[in-house]
């Protein structure tokens, strides 16, 4: 049996048996048993589970026969092609599973199965229950598809893909109105951020010609060129689209500032919240943002943005955090915070400590929401609970109280723990920047905002365990004042469950699937951080090689094929790790302290009525009001706006102004019609008059047609029509008058002359056109000429110019390349009817202007006269007058 | 059998709306079996058309008869990869249109069927002409049955609805005809005998200042049909009045022959124009993208909301045709396929709540995802291909037309601007649909009149089936549609290349030679061929 043939297969079915499972669930669900619904829904996860922990063991085989950056690959399917210009750029839906991958493989499947054991019991009365294991088994395959993706678009596929089941889940009790509207600020939110990814993505695939990760990797350091948006530049490519790539991250990861929606997603049961909304979807961005190291490691901008933004967002999330009264909003609030952090850890370049979070994080993030939703499901608290309500659960729920206490000091970063690994390694991240970074400062300032934010996180989370698990049970005692937070998906119950009730004075215990899946979690909580013992050896001075790995850190060694791993210069290391681990151990005793100082020993409460600074956290920063003050309700007026143009000024011009002209037109020609017969006598009176008129005065259409100097003229016959010609204007009669002289010819000479025209041939309408010379000057127009001329402002060139200056005809060149009769042009020529001169691609002729005069007389003996012009091209005056010789015979006709 | 298979597609409809006239008014059920199983035959053997050789660019199923000999009038029709998809959305959707208002119309059935018989056979011809005459004919022709579909089985404003789209695509049809006249005379000039073919009409090298203004004809009437901003007044209007199958059609099918014209006419005979219009014409289509996702957000009725999807939609279409790269034409291509499947489905399935409520207002909806759970998954699944999430048909086509522009040559330096706007239409798309979906699915059921609605009934999802089956499939295998397109695509944009570059550097009037045209027209050409443009000798005064 070929075993690499089965791991490449096996990449695939990890991908479809959850999609599978998805597909039957959400056709036959709806009738099927419930046990046929969880065996389908969860065996489908439990199979995926067992295909990447076996992909797992070949991987780390593989590893330690090829080398480090080996992976797994399964080519799918051919999707389709995309031809630009002459480069064609095959889009191949291919997995890959390597170190990176791997270890979200992991993550996505054990905690995903472990999420879907819990659902079980969790979600066990409720009647949407198949439509729930749809939902969470299409999130699993599109979450896997994210990962394993070796593409761009592949990977958006499940970028989206869990986008929508987000957006799905998060509307899953769809009859609360502003659930569903949680759910689709989710969605819009994230589409924001996709926008941006779609962008970087184009802004990658025109610098590398690809849209593979490996190729993109590998012409990452050929980035450097500016980009242009436009004729306006950017700046380098690499940071455009890296700008945008994490403008993408902000909103799949709740980045600062779009991670307005991650709070309101808790409005989805719980599982999801522990899965989608904490342990893999939101960690996304940072797999996006490994995954494409190189790429960001390219911009040092971009590199610091990310960094302050991660900070700033892990701040301002736990500022929030410390004063909110919700459970599962607190956690919200943490998720985004510890976010931030791994944001700050990849914008330090630390990508690994980056993933190393997400890994921990996964780990007591889902175990604190399972416990939140073990302690709703145990007291009966519907949509969120709120810890005032709550207190003293320790001894009454203690499987929930001992695995929430484990994740609480992970989480804290409380020493040896999961998190104090991680964690360390992320402040560690950000000295380190110090130094690499031309702004040294920056890195400081990070350092102290995450050592802030590490002490509220420590603060806040205790103060939600004391007030939840210590104390007494205080039931339905305390009155929750209604107003206190009006956002969706905030405290607003189901339909049919009033959240004024109190809670159930005897809270149940969780059964086996609760308790087991929050006890296998609680010791990940503990022990998840070993896989990187390097802060650890650090501190204790220890400097051991374990499995390989240099120092410990079997982590940053797993990953160093897949992700750039940024080696910190090795003077001050130890020096500096001890800072990393003094700063996060200090503050992780700060907050736990004065939580226990405040909660534990005083045993205050949260405050009834929140006033200052205390109100504008509550009220999270208002920067929900201000989104909507300003984005939302702009958007929306510029909707408004536009579908009232659209009705009165588009419409009303193309239909209604156009038919009120039509209608109008009518009215007018029906008004003669009125019906009484002596208007209709006097307009028929009026209509012979002119008919009359008409018939007894002859017309004239004279008009001429010339050849060289010789011009046909005609004009119209008629009945009982002479003719009487002036053919040169003089004033006196040429001909006599005649019945047939409705034609007459004429050959012009010098004397004839009533003026010059130039004819423009070659121009760019292609069409010739005439203009008659007056006193005026015709300048030409670089339009005009083409190529050979073009206006410098500043030399204050002027173009060429033709003007009448007595019987000639002046041409001024300039700056313009010129030919006259075959020949450079002088600076000033002059020059004669006949003469060529040839400015750029423009070819001037100089013609000059004849007149002719006609009489025309009808048996009425009524008399009209008309004068008419046209332009004669005569021969050139000048000595190639014998090469022209040969030209037609009409030249020179006697007067 | 192959050499005629495309007039077949186009007389199996006429003569199946014969039968039915022949059949008696009370019959009502043997009338509409009658019509959509002969449209279901037509379906079945326009299959055939993808047994042509569509690996070159060349037309395939190519007939030419001599019509009006004097007036070089032929019938001529042909396919190649880019029409053929177009021909397969029509004889698809039209027995799914049918079949969807199979209830709701109970007037005039008769009529009503055979308006939709002969509806196909000129959306059928419009697609397959290559003689412009003919085209014309059929492009009129199409108008007189939806007009009537619209002014006789529409709602209460149908006869103003009808009749202004009557108005708006007949003002631009017009132009369109003296424009193609135009370029008939003129090449009667250059060579002495008449042609309205369009092989041999591209051969005309027409100068700029003259092209601008057929071009200009030509693209009105076309953008009219499309519709492009600000020419889609006509379409709110007819959407909203227009009974749930012309609803379909006119989406699917009639639109697409805006752009299609776009494609196979306005662009190949009048390159210069088109290039230095380019520009322009792609501002107005990023202009319409946003433009028509603003209006469709505050629309309260959904047909509406979904006629300024269209215009939005249609927007992306036309921004990949004017990228001029291969990747944004079939992009545009794809897209104008999975406008037809997305915006068809969507059609029937506000038909559906129609049906049962008689009211379109949002506001009179909510929580219908309680009383009617499949329509509603249904519902959210065409809303996610509309929106264009990956895995979805919408995707690819508006991820290949983003890229494309992106990358485009012909928009130079503004491309990535374009997209950038473009793209913005993305999210403008989910604001919209998301809150349409809100509105009617989600949230308490507080209407009682809505309490008791009967979910999707099987003729319904036997309709909207095909659809949501092609949505998935196009997502995940697009390869198959798009490779047999890349020949013609690849073909349209190297002879428009080729052409401009003539142009360019000499658009005095003369003829090209032709590949294979007929000998006499080739001599005539030769021997006139420089005859300067009329008014060039400077003679009037």
């Amino acid at each position: 049996m070929d075993f690499a043939n089965i791991a490449d297969k096996a990449l695939l079915w990890i991908v479809l048996l959850p999609l599978f499972g998805a597909v039957i669930n959400g056709v036959f669900g709806r009738f099927a048993d419930k046990s046929m619904v969880t065996l389908v829904g969860v065996g489908s996860v439990a199979g995926a589970f067992v295909l990447s922990l076996f992909s797992f063991f070949h991987l780390v085989g593989l590893k330690g026969a090829l080398g480090d950056d080996v992976a797994i690959t399964n080519e799918v399917y051919h999707w389709f092609s995309l031809y630009l210009g002459s480069s064609e750029i095959p889009i191949n839906v291919t997995f890959v599973f390597d170190s990176l991958s791997g270890i979200m493989a992991m993550v996505v499947t054990g905690i995903g199965l472990l999420i879907h054991i819990y659902s079980i019991e969790y979600m066990a009365d409720d009647p949407g229950y198949a439509r729930f294991f749809t939902y969470l088994n299409l999130f699993m395959a599109s979450m896997l598809i994210l990962i394993f993706g070796s593409s761009m678009p592949v990977m958006f596929v499940g970028w989206e893909g869990v986008g929508l089941c987000s957006y799905l889940l998060i509307g899953f009790w769809y009859e609360n109105g502003s659930y569903a509207a949680a759910g689709k600020k989710a969605f819009i939110v994230n589409r924001i951020g996709d926008f941006g990814v779609l962008l970087g993505m184009f802004v990658l695939m025109m610098a590398t010609r690809s849209l593979e990760f490996d190729d993109i990797n590998a012409a990452a350091s050929s980035l450097g060129t500016p980009f242009y948006f436009g004729t306006f530049e950017l700046g380098a490519t690499a940071t455009v689209a890296s700008l945008l790539l994490f403008l993408g991250c902000t909103g799949k990861s709740a980045q600062i500032p779009l991670f307005v929606w991650l709070p309101d997603a808790m409005a989805g049961p719980t599982p999801v919240s522990a899965l989608i909304h904490a342990a893999t979807m939101v960690t996304s961005g940072v797999y996006l943002a490994c995954r494409l190291s190189p790429v960001f490691m390219e911009s040092a901008t971009a590199m610091a943005v990310i960094a302050v933004v991660g900070a700033l967002t892990a701040l301002v999330a736990a500022s929030i955090a410390l004063v909110q009264n919700q459970m599962k909003r607190i956690l919200a609030y943490s998720t985004v915070s510890q976010l931030g952090f791994m944001f700050a850890a990849v914008g330090t370049g630390a990508f690994t400590a980056g993933i190393f979070h997400v890994y921990t994080h996964a780990f007591f993030k889902a175990c604190l929401f399972l416990g939140a939703g073990a302690v709703m499901h145990a007291v009966h608290a519907h949509g969120d609970a709120d810890v005032r309500k709550l207190g003293g659960l320790r001894t009454k729920l203690p499987v929930i109280h001992w695995t929430f206490l484990v994740s609480c000091l992970a989480i804290s970063g409380f020493p040896l723990f999961s998190g104090w690994f991680s964690k360390d390694e992320i402040l560690l991240g950000a000295i380190n920047a110090t130094m690499f970074w031309e702004q040294a400062w920056l890195g400081w300032l990070v350092y102290v905002i995450l050592v802030a934010a590490a002490t509220m996180t420590a603060f806040y989370m205790f103060r939600l365990y004391f007030l939840v698990f210590w104390g007494t049970y205080r039931s339905a005692k305390v009155e929750v004042e209604a107003e206190e937070d009006s956002s969706p998906g905030a405290s607003i119950p189901p339909p049919g469950h009033e959240d004024d009730h109190g809670y159930d004075p005897n809270p149940h215990r969780p059964h086996a699937a609760i308790a087991g899946v929050l006890s296998v979690l609680g010791v990940g909580a503990i022990v998840a951080g070993t896989v990187n013992l390097e802060p650890l050896l650090h501190l204790l001075h220890v400097h051991v090689d374990i499995a390989g790995a240099e120092n410990g850190n079997i982590w940053g060694t797993w990953l160093s094929g897949t992700v750039v791993h940024f080696v910190p210069a090795g003077e001050g290391v130890g020096a500096l790790s001890y800072l990393a681990a003094v700063g996060g151990t200090l503050a992780t005793a700060t907050g736990i302290g004065l939580a226990y100082v405040w909660y534990f020993k005083e045993g205050r409460m949260p405050m009834a009525q929140v006033t200052g600074f205390a109100k504008v956290l509550m009220n999270k920063w208002y920067v929900d009001e201000f989104y909507d003050a300003t984005i939302v309700r702009g958007s929306k007026a510029l909707a408004v706006f536009a579908a009232a143009i659209d009705k009165y000024l588009i419409d009303g011009i193309l239909a209604r102004a156009s038919a009120l002209g039509v209608s109008l037109i009518s009215w007018l020609a029906t008004r003669p019609q009125n019906g009484v017969m002596h208007s209709y006598a006097a307009l028929m009176v009026v209509g012979l008059a002119v008919i009359g008129w008409w018939f007894t005065h002859p017309h004239t259409n004279l008009d001429g047609v010339a050849t060289r100097s010789d011009v046909t003229w005609t004009t119209g016959r008629g009945l009982g029509y002479e003719y009487r010609w002036d053919i040169d204007d003089d004033g006196e009669a040429d001909t006599e008058w005649s019945a047939e002289g409705n034609s007459a010819s004429h050959t012009y000479g010098h004397d004839d002359w009533v003026g010059y025209a130039l004819i423009f041939d070659g121009n760019r309408t292609g069409e010739s056109e005439e203009i008659f010379l007056d006193d005026s000057v015709v300048v030409l127009t670089e339009s005009d000429i083409g190529r050979g001329w073009e206006a410098d402002p500043e030399a204050g060139t002027t173009p060429p110019s033709f003007r009448v200056d007595e019987d000639e005809i002046v041409f001024l060149k300039n700056d313009a390349r010129a030919r006259v009769r075959g020949g450079d042009a002088e600076v000033e020529e002059r020059l004669h009817p006949g003469d060529t001169v040839q400015v750029g691609s423009l070819n001037v002729r100089i013609g000059a202007v004849v007149r002719a005069s006609l009489e025309v007389r009808n048996s009425f003996g009524n008399v009209a006269r008309d004068t008419s012009e046209v332009v004669i091209q005569p021969a050139p005056r000048t000595r190639e007058v014998a090469a022209l010789e040969a030209v037609p015979a009409t030249q020179g006709g006697a007067r | 059998m192959n050499a005629h298979l495309l007039t077949l597609l186009i007389t199996l409809p006429i003569l199946a709306a014969f039968i039915v006239a022949f059949i008696p008014r009370q019959a009502t059920g043997t009338l509409r079996t009658t019509a959509v199983v002969f449209m279901l035959v037509e379906l079945f053997v326009s299959y055939s058309l993808l047994d042509g050789d569509y690996t070159t660019a060349s037309y395939q199923f190519l007939e030419q008869h001599e019509w009006i000999p004097v007036l070089g009038i032929s019938y001529k029709v042909g396919i190649d990869g880019i029409s053929l998809w177009l021909v397969l959305l029509t004889t698809l959707l039209t027995p799914i249109a049918l079949y969807a208002s199979w209830l709701s119309v109970d007037t005039k059935i008769k009529e009503f069927a055979v308006a939709f018989l002969m509806l196909e056979a000129a959306m059928i011809g419009a697609f397959v002409a290559l003689d412009l005459f003919l085209f014309y004919i059929f492009w009129e022709l199409m108008l007189v049955p939806m007009y009537l579909i619209v002014g006789i089985w529409g709602g209460p404003e149908r006869v103003y609805a009808a009749v202004k789209f009557f108005l708006f695509t007949l003002v631009g049809s017009l132009l369109m005809l003296i424009a193609l006249l135009y370029v008939v005379g003129l090449y009667e000039d250059l060579t002495g005998v008449y042609s309205f073919d369009l092989e041999e009409l591209s051969r005309v090298v027409i100068p700029y200042g003259t092209q601008i203004w057929l071009f200009g004809a030509f693209a009105l009437a076309f953008a009219i049909k499309v519709p492009m901003f600000p020419f889609h007044t006509w379409l709110p209007d007819a959407h909203t009045q227009a009974p749930t199958g012309g609803s379909v059609i006119l989406a699917a099918v009639m639109l697409k022959l805006g752009t299609y014209g776009f494609i196979r006419f306005a662009m190949p005979l009048f390159p210069l124009a088109a290039h230095y219009l380019g520009p322009t014409i792609a501002v107005i289509a990023v202009i319409g993208i946003i433009y028509g996702a603003y209006c469709a957000w505050v629309q309260k009725d959904v047909k509406k909301l979904v006629a300024y999807s269209s215009v939005s939609h249609l927007g992306f279409v036309m921004l990949g045709i004017f990228s001029m790269n291969i990747g944004g034409v079939e992009g545009a291509i794809l897209q104008m396929v999975n406008h037809g499947i997305s915006t068809g489905a969507l059609f029937i399935l506000v038909g559906v709540i129609y049906e049962r409520r008689h009211t379109r207002d949002l506001d009179e909806f909510g929580g219908l995802a309680k009383v009617m759970p499949v329509y509603a998954t249904l519902f959210v699944i065409v809303t996610m291909s509309s929106v264009g999430l990956p895995g979805t048909n919408g995707f690819i086509g508006e991820f290949m037309i983003l890229a494309g522009t992106f990358a485009s040559e012909a928009l130079q330096p503004w491309p990535q601007i374009f997209v950038f706007f473009a793209a913005t239409g993305v999210i403008l798309a989910a604001i919209y649909m998301l809150h349409a979906v809100l509105k009617l699915f989600w949230g308490p059921l507080s209407n009682p009149k809505n309490e008791n609605l009967e979910d999707i009934g099987t003729r319904e999802i036997i309709a909207v089936a095909p659809l949501i089956v092609l949505v998935f499939w196009i997502g995940f295998f697009p390869g198959p549609f798009l490779e047999k397109m890349t020949p013609s695509v690849s073909n349209f944009i190297t002879s428009f290349q080729q052409k401009l570059m003539i142009e360019n550097q000499d658009d005095t009037a003369r003829l090209l030679p032709g590949s294979g045209g007929s000998p006499s027209a080739v001599a005539a050409a030769t021997a006139r061929v420089v005859v300067p443009v009329a008014g060039d000798q400077g003679g009037e005064g």
